[in-house]
């Protein structure tokens, strides 16, 4: 029984290497793929990240609002902030006609005196708080009207940076507000109090209250920022492992063409044998396919200028998964080459299946901007195990325990592949 | 009425030694593909004696590859049964298959495989393995005139040369029976003399045949008996001198072919 499994892994071998489209497809084709598809996506991601968002200022305000927005902005790495257009200060018609041209994404129009109508609004609030008598007769607090900032939007900004824009002026008007505030109740207070060296100092300019921190839910040793590289490497290297399935199904077709079925069905060996020693040499070939990925990932997108690939804390881990996806993508092939009538039959189906169940994997867009019912059928894809495996080692530092539910799923699904293969097997040699 | 032979007739064949008990019995055999209006062979019965050449002969479509697969094991027959060394094939198929060998009419080798390579695959898959492997390899090479095409990929083989390597590949583990499909379809005289030729050494060491061909001058020439089937049905059966004979105005197997099927063998 070994000497034939070992012929029969002999014969695969010697099939692959000698097939040169084949070894293209594994391991040449995904290298680019994943090359292309990172520094491509590297630029989306720094979108994602909002970095150097193009945005004019319109400042006719010239007091605290506008000189906080101005100044908050031209630190914000949010923003490339220009107050010019052309050498020229910009105006409202101005910002408005270089945002239509999609100079900018964005133009902000802070209107002439804002300042001073939140000051009036504020101070108004604090004298009716402390007791005074309102300006104009009601009982209820009534404010002048409110400043109006005029934000300009190229049409093909996305929501997520027009989101992140407008939180950042609601920062700052909020922080001018409350300084208007402070102000306003320090001078009530001065005015209750006669010792003018008890007067409240500007301490607030030079305190935070509250302060920011962001971590990142990861247990890795190394400090793991989501870039790119983290989320298109496994990614498209899963791709390229169930990619897989188009020179296996296309070698099981050409056995069948060749007539060398035909004839390995009369000699004294069972299938599974015979199969058996196309899954060890593709299984061994996809495992070396994503390492080779990973090198990609470590050492040659670093070269390119994108971050290096850091691998989390659990080799065994990965090797664990890698393993389990190898064997899911290579019973796939398998599964597909004998439901597939003839060469080109499998080369379609093969591709097709894998961009339709690598789509809804996540590979191509993350499950989290999903709607929910492709979210839910998104959990039936084995990419999407697969992937999910893979961000909890890359990025969550996650272990083998961590991996151990999506590796069975993917041996689940290498099992399933397998019984689907063997049984139409049966049916179509039971003519 | 069809001329079924009952002749058991012990004779030779070159050297071998005819042995007048059965290794392959077919009765009433019946096989109805799925979705078949009509049956593709229906209820033939005959039988197969030991090292003899037998010749299944028909135009396209009678039923030969259709028997000749059922009793290869590629499927199951509908109805019937058949015993293959006192076996039966329905039962006990794993026990037979390593008695048989198969030609088939395509060439089933890998084309980017060296010969040596495709020939060490296929024994294995027989069983064989090590120096004993290695040896007859290297004979059948050496004795069909590819040693130094050996190293090759077949895929860079001519026509005649693919049918040899395609010979061995179902010879290597010395079958007791030999199936053979169309072993010369496609090659030159040369290539032709030097199969056949050798196919009666196999023979003469003790291996039975059977062989479908559309060559009735190379049928009437290498076979011991020759069965003419048709639309399913076996129309004669016996030696091709027997089945000359028994057809006035024939002098040859392909007349008492024309006579029988009314129409040319490759219709």
């Amino acid at each position: 029984m070994f000497s034939k499994l070992s012929a029969s892994v002999k014969k695969e071998f010697l099939l692959l290497v000698r097939d040169k489209i084949g070894l293209s497809i594994l391991f040449i084709m995904p290298m680019l793929l994943i090359l292309v598809m990172t520094l491509i996506q590297d630029a989306a991601f720094s979108t994602m990240n909002e970095k150097g968002i193009p945005l004019v200022l319109v400042n006719n305000d010239k007091d605290s609002l506008g000189i906080l927005i101005q100044q908050g902005l031209e630190q914000n790495e949010l923003c490339s902030l220009s107050v010019n257009i052309d050498g020229k200060p910009a105006t409202r018609e101005s910002a408005q006609k270089a945002v239509a041209e999609g100079k900018f994404l964005m133009g902000i129009i802070i209107p002439a005196n804002a300042t001073e109508a939140i000051r009036k609004n504020v101070t108004e609030l604090v004298n009716q708080t402390m007791g005074e008598e309102p300006i104009a007769g009601g009982s209820s607090i009534k404010l002048n009207d409110s400043v109006e900032i005029t934000i300009l939007i190229d049409p093909v900004t996305k929501k997520s940076i027009l989101t992140s824009i407008m939180s950042n002026l609601r920062e700052f008007i909020s922080e001018v507000k409350t300084k208007i505030m402070f102000e306003s109740f320090a001078d009530q207070i001065a005015e209750i109090i006669p010792d003018k060296s008890k007067k409240p100092t500007r301490a607030f300019e030079r305190s935070q209250v509250i302060r920011y921190k962001e971590v990142y839910a990861s247990t890795a040793r190394e400090k793991i920022v989501p870039n790119a590289v983290q989320h298109n490497v496994p990614a498209w290297a899963i791709f390229a492992m169930f990619f897989i399935a188009i020179p296996l199904s296309g070698s099981i077709m050409k056995e069948k063409n060749e007539g060398s079925v035909f004839r390995l069905r009369t000699m004294p060996s069972s299938y599974l044998l015979l199969v058996n020693g196309k899954i060890i040499v593709y299984v061994i070939a996809s495992m070396i396919q994503f390492f080779l990925m990973l090198c990609v990932g470590m050492y040659i997108l670093p070269l390119l200028g994108l971050p290096a690939l850091v691998l989390g804390n659990s080799m065994a881990g990965i090797l664990l998964l890698t393993m389990s996806t190898a064997f899911a993508a290579t019973g796939y092939g398998v599964m597909v080459g004998t439901l597939a009538g003839t060469e080109h039959q499998a080369a379609i189906m093969g591709s097709l299946s894998i961009l339709l169940i690598s789509a809804l994997g996540g590979i191509w867009v993350p499950t989290y901007v999903m709607p929910e019912f492709m979210r839910m059928i998104s959990s039936f894809s084995p990419l999407n195990w697969s992937l999910e495996g893979f961000y909890k080692l890359f990025l969550r530092g996650g272990t083998v325990k961590d991996v151990l539910f999506p590796s069975l799923l993917l041996m689940g699904f290498f099992l399933s592949t397998m019984a689907v293969s063997s049984w139409v097997n049966r049916v179509k040699r039971n003519v | 009425m069809p001329l079924i032979a009952t002749n058991s007739t012990k004779y030779t064949a070159g050297q071998a030694i005819m042995d007048s008990t059965e290794i392959i019995t077919i009765d009433n055999l019946t096989k109805v593909f799925r979705d078949a209006t009509e049956p593709a062979v229906k209820g033939i019965s005959f039988s197969i004696r030991r090292n003899e050449i037998f010749g299944l002969l028909g135009p396209n479509g009678a039923g030969k590859t259709t028997t000749i697969s059922i009793l290869c094991g590629l499927f199951p027959p509908t109805s019937g049964q058949v015993l293959i060394d006192g076996k039966d094939l329905d039962h006990e198929l794993p026990h037979i298959k390593p008695i048989l060998g198969v030609v088939p009419q395509d060439i089933a080798l890998y084309s980017t495989l060296t010969a040596r390579e495709n020939l060490d695959f296929y024994g294995h898959m027989y069983g064989l393995k090590g120096k004993q492997l290695k040896d007859e390899i290297e004979y059948w090479l050496e004795q069909l005139g590819l040693s130094d095409a050996a190293n090759r990929p077949v895929g860079t083989y001519s026509g005649g040369m693919k049918r040899r390597v395609n010979l061995i590949a179902g010879l290597l583990h010395k079958p007791k029976i030999l199936f053979l499909d169309e072993p010369t379809v496609g090659v030159d005289v040369h290539s032709r003399n030097v199969i056949i030729d050798h196919l009666k050494e196999v023979n003469k060491s003790g291996t039975t045949i059977i062989y479908t061909s559309h060559h009735l001058d190379e049928a009437q020439d290498f076979c011991h008996r020759v069965s003419i089937i048709d639309h399913g049905t076996i129309l004669t059966q016996g030696t091709p001198q027997e089945l000359i004979n028994a057809h006035p105005g024939s002098s040859d197997l392909e007349d008492v072919f024309l006579h029988l099927t009314k129409r040319k063998l490759r219709d």
